[in-house]
């Protein structure tokens, strides 16, 4: 029950702010169009600095829709998130035809993939047992840096890496449509719209010939990042995504 | 909103002249003082490269403001102080705000005013903020709750623990007063 005592002192404090004194709002249009100009942040948390690039699978190219086209639009943006370099720009040149898949990758069990990778696998209770799985790029004491399970045949694969350590993979994307989404309080990204992606290995190196056009993707953060492509709905793609554990 | 959106620098230009007032504001009442210039120029870049993975139907001004309080917080943290509010000279105030002509009641209204300021100063820094947002810059509860990423719930439960504390503070300073008459 509020005291309407709280209630007049609220009235107070509300007629309080034009006592205030607060000194003119600068302009500020010619500084900040300067900075964005320059695209140099001044100040960015490590995640969300990391550098660029890389390369992805190719198993899933053939059955995503080829629209190139929706892909192409203005304006150079670059979001980093959770390992993943998201780039907003016009596309030049075209894919490869064939691209080649991750580096060294190898199928595996579930009991394989757990022995061998140096993060937790998440499985997503919604899609049950993964049909397959794959494990890729592995380092000299051959644990895997990416590790996919493939569900409906290869047409919905879920990456899992650890993203906060470095750029794993890079995308180009329309940003019409792009919605940021929530997974257990953590931040997730909803991309609805075919694009190109690269994987960037763990050397750094850009594997642009690897490059191939991904589907709708959700990105979500948990003790490790989470891709998930396929052709799914947001809703599907977030309560598959709120069922991985 | 959604040509800003779609990085266009013309329109966010637009965006920028539109809501700066209101996050300098928000900036100056939170805290950030002579920074504020500062504080509200880093929001805008950074509220531009955000922007993009926001949707067009997303109202800017609480979320500008989550940045701006955002920004004002770190700055706290960087120099170890917040700035105090500061009231207008009385010989500044506007007549227009119920000034009533009769001079002893403009100077106790002016003493009430000044001990308000002080005693939302002494508050801890979450109920200051979230008196700030709700009363001072006059937000909705989901707008404070947006601004100050805190749940709704959080909002409305702290809003009236702050209001029960600042009395606690005011009643407290007026019996000393009196003590002291």
């Amino acid at each position: 029950m509020p005291d309407p005592r709280d209630d007049q002192l609220a009235g107070e404090l509300r007629d309080l702010g034009q006592w205030l004194v607060t000194p003119a709002p600068p302009d500020l249009r010619t500084a900040v169009r300067e900075r964005l100009s320059a695209g140099s942040p001044r100040r960015t948390s490590r995640r969300w600095l990391a550098a660029a690039a890389a390369v992805l699978l190719a198993l899933v190219i053939a059955v995503v829709p080829q629209t190139r086209t929706a892909v192409a639009h203005a304006a150079t943006a670059l979001l980093r998130f959770a390992g993943i370099e998201l780039e907003s720009a016009p596309r030049s040149g075209s894919l490869p035809a064939t691209p080649s898949p991750l580096p060294s990758t190898q199928f595996a069990t579930l009991d394989e993939a757990r022995r061998q990778a140096r993060f937790s696998i998440g499985v997503p209770a919604r899609l049950g047992p993964p049909e397959s799985i794959q494990l890729a790029d592995h380092d000299a004491t051959g644990a895997p840096r990416v590790v996919s399970l493939l569900y409906r045949g290869g047409t919905v694969r879920l990456d899992e890496f650890d993203g906060e350590l470095e750029p794993y993979f890079a995308k180009k994307i329309d940003t019409a449509g792009v919605v940021w989404a929530d997974v257990h309080g953590h931040p997730a990204v909803w991309i609805p719209t075919p694009h190109p992606i690269t994987y960037i290995d763990r050397h750094g190196v850009r594997h642009d010939e690897a490059a191939r056009l991904a589907g709708a993707t959700l990105i979500w953060q948990g003790a490790i990042t989470y891709r998930l492509e396929g052709q799914l709905t947001a809703d599907d793609a977030l309560a598959i995504a709120r069922s991985t554990g | 909103m959604a040509r800003a959106c779609a990085g266009d620098l013309d329109a966010y230009e637009d965006l920028v002249a539109r809501y700066t007032a209101a996050a300098h504001r928000a900036a100056v009442l939170l805290g950030a003082g002579d920074d504020a210039d500062d504080v509200v120029q880093e929001a805008f870049v950074k509220a531009y490269r955000k922007l993009r993975w926001c949707r067009a139907d997303t109202a800017f001004r609480p979320w500008l403001l989550a940045i701006v309080a955002n920004e004002t917080r770190n700055l706290h943290r960087s120099r170890r102080r917040r700035d105090a509010l500061v009231l207008r000279a009385a010989s500044r105030a506007d007549p227009s705000v119920s000034g009533p002509d009769d001079p002893a009641a403009a100077a106790l209204a002016a003493e009430r005013r000044a001990a308000l300021v002080a005693a939302v100063g002494a508050l801890d820094e979450r109920d200051r903020d979230v008196l700030v947002c709700r009363f001072l810059l006059d937000l909705s509860e989901a707008e404070t709750a947006v601004a100050l990423g805190w749940p709704r719930g959080t909002v409305k439960s702290r809003t009236a623990r702050a209001l029960h504390r600042l009395r606690a503070r005011l009643d407290a300073d007026l019996t000393k007063g009196v003590g002291r008459a």
